[in-house]
């Protein structure tokens, strides 16, 4: 068989006039199409409280003691519009949907070809005399999405060195909105956490499977110098992405 | 100054629609078998591009660009699509005017959308092996795998036609 012919008959395939006519009245008036400015809005609260209180009930640590964590982890999401968060909640776990087609699209044509799946959730952790927090995430990466001024394309140069990989602009606008790398693990002050909304990019196995066993290390360093940690396993269902305290 | 603006979009729908509404149109068609889905979209990556407006290096990167967005949101579709639609190849002629495309094109549409991906990817765009890799960000060796299999199905569909006479 000739496989070159699949290219003859594929070509062959003509867009109907009527059809392409229609499509440039409607993408014309794409106006009507709103720019999705992504914006961090508290994914619903129930899903804070779910992971809040599993903090609270006892669980054996690595050496198999029985301990009680004195702070409470907070999950964000980051959502197009206040109704596109969907936290489906059960006992156990919470629940976030998937919806970064476009951003999936975009960094699969980039340039290292790493394979992710953006979660769209950062964390908060609460607690008493906490100094700061490590972070530390088993696979993957965590990503910060960056909105910059420039009155001309931004360099490679520059974007290399701000660890900046993905770019998009409003054309004329100056306004260029891009993802910076941040890597696997970070750590911030207690009291500056609203300062680092970082996501999470979990890689995949080029059919949006996660591995199995994605945890996130959370190391609490109190002012004492004592500190804490608890694991968050990062699972999949269908095609949401679901926390669990380990 | 506003018209200007206004002008200079038109021209860019005018653009992208002309340059390349019928390649994805075709391959959109081809992985849906339908051609509302298809057009559906097709619509749906130019808004897409146009709202979005990334910078490219050059054409091919905007092609590739507009392959990924399309493929990707087909891949959605059929997924979310449970109920799978098959265009009847009579339907072929209303896009494709030449008859004797028809049963390659009828075949093709049969196979499972990973395989026939591969398969345009490669034989109708051209591309090599690592930057479909890239587009579908899979590994190249499950790009191979794919392409093989592809091809493999094609042979034995058109085997067992030519032996039962179809």
């Amino acid at each position: 068989m000739d496989f070159e012919k699949i290219k003859d008959a594929v070509t062959s395939i003509e867009m109907p006039k009527a059809m392409d006519e229609r499509m440039k009245e409607n993408i014309g008036n794409r106006k009507t199409v709103k720019v999705n400015h992504k914006k961090w809005i508290p994914a619903a609260s129930v899903f804070a409280i779910l992971l809040a209180i599993m903090m609270g009930i006892p669980y054996f640590n690595k050496n198999g003691e029985l301990q009680v964590a004195n702070f409470t982890i907070t999950a964000y999401a980051l959502s197009d519009d206040e109704n596109q968060v969907n936290t489906t909640i059960t006992s156990e776990k919470a629940a976030i949907e998937l919806a970064t087609e476009d951003r999936l699209g975009i960094v699969s044509i980039g340039g290292d070809g790493d394979r992710f799946i953006f979660t769209d959730v950062m964390l908060k952790i609460a607690g008493e005399q906490i100094d700061s927090i490590t972070y530390t995430l088993s696979e993957g990466k965590f990503i910060e999405d960056v909105t910059f001024t420039s009155t001309k394309p931004p360099s490679s140069e520059w974007l290399r060195s701000e660890r900046i990989y993905y770019v998009f602009s409003e054309p004329g606008s100056g306004v260029y909105e891009g993802i910076r790398h941040i890597g696997n693990t970070y750590t911030v002050s207690y009291n500056e956490q609203e300062n680092y909304k970082y996501t999470l990019a979990i890689p995949h196995d080029g059919n949006n499977v996660i591995p199995d066993d994605v945890i996130i290390n959370v190391n609490v360093t109190y002012s004492d110098g004592t500190s804490e940690q608890q694991d968050i396993l990062i699972m999949q269902e269908a095609h949401s992405i679901l926390l669990k305290l380990k | 100054m506003l018209q200007q603006v206004v002008w200079s979009a038109e021209l860019e729908v005018e653009r992208i629609v002309d340059a390349y509404g019928t390649m994805l149109f075709s391959i959109c068609l081809v992985i849906l078998c339908n051609e509302k889905d298809a057009e559906d979209v097709v619509q749906d990556t130019f808004i897409t591009y146009l709202t979005k407006s990334p910078t490219f290096n050059d054409s091919e990167h905007e092609k590739a660009w507009l392959i990924t967005i399309a493929t990707n949101r087909c891949k959605n579709m059929r997924r979310y699509n449970i109920i799978r639609k098959h265009m009847d190849i009579n339907d072929l002629q209303l896009y494709s005017r030449n008859d004797k495309h028809h049963d390659l094109l009828d075949h093709l549409m049969r196979l499972p959308t990973k395989h026939k991906v591969v398969l345009l990817l490669h034989y109708v765009e051209g591309y090599k092996v690592d930057e479909i890799a890239k587009i579908l960000t899979i590994t190249t060796s499950a790009v191979k795998k794919r392409l093989q299999r592809g091809r493999e199905l094609l042979r034995e569909r058109y085997r067992k036609e030519n032996e039962y006479g179809f």
